[in-house]
């Protein structure tokens, strides 16, 4: 087994997918907002830079994409975080209206009926087959190092501006505002603040973040296929954001890591038959869903890593 | 013609959601969450039914009523298991967890059957032609058989003891107890009753087509769909919502590429949480749960 290559896949999926946690992290843990559809920012992010930066689709290929920009890298990034804020502001304003469980519903709904559009539109990226081979950027400018490097420590990079950006927020009486939202709303509004406006902007705001990291992850697979943005993506994300305790983003990166770490040691062990691999794959999900329940259940990083409750309950 | 084909053809689908749809929304209105592994239940029914059936040649009838039954007492261990313990975090934690579930139970299941299409041992009849509209005689079985559970459900929650327990748990949990209604053993037969149920669910989606270990995901989908426009508590209102999304669904087969379907369950969804959240059905909106 390669232990490099594995750390250095480890870094950038932990990164990637870690902006995605703190994402959910500060809708659910710091704001109290369900959202079950969080795929849908990072899949509207990776197929918004595909479209920008592809080379328009050519007569001869089978390829029926309609739009291909070829845009540079940065603009693509730059135009999967606008994808991100616009999906935001469509599933957001249902935040208005909604709370818990039909919040969670809603925006799963959205996500499945984004994913469908993917699926069946041939035109928008070819469908089911998707894009594969995906150039990626930068490569000449960065020839001097090896590539995989080169993303895992743009990852990480991107990881520690969202971990620094989402801390500043937490710290701030904004956070403070925002927690007091999960906690008691009725108290929020009584003290003349407008809980409508937080639920839509923490949505608006964070969402380009989970965008941006679908750039990445389209960087990292070349691949932009339905199959690797399904609700799956959402589940992953939930099971790290309960493993490491919600409410608090470093819970929510150690959360992240140990689920890819559990991955990626599963994908390493090598398999004689397709049998077998397929066993593996399928107790691996298995085995997730496990560790979801138990940690539920019992919550054992919840001490470490979730702040004390500022606001007293009174009551 | 084509839409009398596929009315016909929603009128099939409509018995199966019904059949899939009351299961999940008696737990949500008796133990107050959204089951996701409500789905993967009808999962494992129907790969049991297939196992006993096509694996070890069992007739399809014994077979599949021991699988429904299988799934009602796996239903009930679920609850007693993982649900109970974590009832006090609250219904956003049981949802998440149930999800937990849905993993799990789909992560044994592919295991343990593995990849490829699978159909049970049952004879392939031929389509009736009704007036030039083409009619399965297992649709028609599949009709009645949501008939049948549809009035047996009701006669259950109006006329039997303990169902009118399970009804009076529904409505104020901590009122039904303190009136002496054995709450554990109504709860009990809530996730007998909804495994059952989920089991029937099951065993109908082997009879209509073909299965693969995914399909239990696609049609959570529907099935929150369906529940969502009933109102999430209501019974009577899953009977309507049923027919409802399932006409949508297959008609929509006449502007849409088939793909589309999912796609106007959820749209239904949208609509409906957003103008009348409290469903076709449902009286008060609970829009704090």
């Amino acid at each position: 087994m390669n232990w490099g290559q594995l750390a250095i896949t480890v870094v950038t999926l932990v990164s990637i997918l870690g902006v995605v946690t703190l994402v959910l992290n500060m809708q659910y843990g710091h704001a109290g907002l369900i959202n079950f559809g969080v795929v849908a920012y990072f899949a509207a992010g990776a197929y918004t830079y595909v479209l920008l930066t592809q080379a328009p689709p050519s007569e001869a290929s089978l390829d029926q994409y309609a739009i291909g920009l070829d845009l540079p890298a940065w603009a693509g990034l730059a135009g999967a975080a606008v994808a991100g804020l616009v999906f935001a502001a469509i599933t957001g304003w249902p935040t208005l209206r909604l709370r818990g469980e039909y919040l969670a519903l809603t925006t799963f709904a959205f996500a499945e009926v984004f994913h469908s559009f993917i699926v069946n539109e041939q035109r928008f990226a070819n469908g089911t087959r998707g894009l594969v081979g995906v150039p990626r950027p930068y490569r000449e400018e960065l020839s001097f190092i090896d590539y995989d490097i080169a993303l895992a420590v743009a990852a990480l990079v991107f990881l520690i501006i969202a971990y620094v950006i989402f801390e500043r927020i937490v710290r701030s009486p904004y956070g403070r505002a925002l927690e007091a939202l999960r906690d008691d709303e009725l108290a929020l509004v009584t003290s003349g603040k407008r809980s409508r406006r937080f639920r839509l902007e923490i949505f608006l705001f964070t969402a380009p973040f989970a965008a941006m990291a679908g750039a990445f992850y389209i960087w990292y697979t070349t691949l932009a296929i339905p199959d690797l943005f399904t609700a799956e993506v959402t589940f992953i994300v939930w099971i790290a954001l309960v493993l490491g305790g919600e409410g608090s983003n470093r819970g929510a990166l150690i959360g992240i890591t140990l689920v890819i770490l559990f991955e990626e040691l599963i994908r390493a062990i090598p398999f004689d038959t397709i049998r077998a691999a397929q066993i593996a794959a399928s107790l691996e999900v298995a085995a997730l869903g496990l560790l979801l329940i138990i940690f539920l259940r019992w919550q054992p990083f919840a001490s470490l890593t979730r702040a004390p409750k500022r606001v007293a309950r009174s009551g | 013609m084509r839409v009398t084909q596929l009315i016909v053809l929603g009128l099939g689908t409509g018995a199966f959601l019904l059949i899939a749809t009351l299961g999940f929304s008696l737990v949500r209105r008796v133990e107050g969450f959204l089951n996701i592994a409500h789905a993967e239940l009808m999962s494992v029914a129907a790969f049991v039914t297939w196992y006993l059936n096509a694996d070890l040649g069992w007739h399809f009838v014994l077979a599949a009523a021991i699988a429904v039954v299988v799934t009602a007492f796996i239903a009930l261990a679920i609850a007693r298991l993982i649900y109970d313990p974590i009832k006090h975090l609250g219904p956003p934690i049981l949802l998440i967890s149930s999800v937990g579930v849905a993993f799990l139970l789909h992560g044994i299941t592919s295991a343990v059957i593995g990849v490829g299409i699978r159909s049970f041992q049952i004879p392939r009849l031929d389509a009736w032609n009704v007036g030039g509209v083409l009619v399965t005689p297992y649709r028609i079985a599949l009709l009645v058989l949501a008939g049948l559970v549809a009035v047996g459900l009701a006669l259950f929650l109006n006329k039997t003891r303990t169902g009118k327990s399970i009804r009076a748990m529904a409505i104020n949990k901590e009122l039904a107890g303190s009136r002496g209604i054995n709450v554990n053993a109504a709860s009990r037969a809530t996730w007998l009753l909804a495994g059952l149920l989920a089991g029937l669910g099951g065993v109908a989606l082997g009879v209509l087509g073909t299965l693969t270990t995914d399909i239990a995901f696609q049609q959570i989908l529907v099935i929150l769909a369906v529940a969502i426009v009933a109102g999430l508590g209501s019974l009577y209102g899953v009977i309507a919502a049923a027919f409802i999304v399932a006409f949508a669904m297959d008609l929509s087969l006449l502007i849409l590429p088939g793909g589309y379907r999912p796609v106007i369950a959820f749209a239904i969804v949208i609509v409906v949480l957003l103008v009348r959240p409290q469903g076709v059905a449902g009286s008060r909106p609970e829009l704090t749960a």
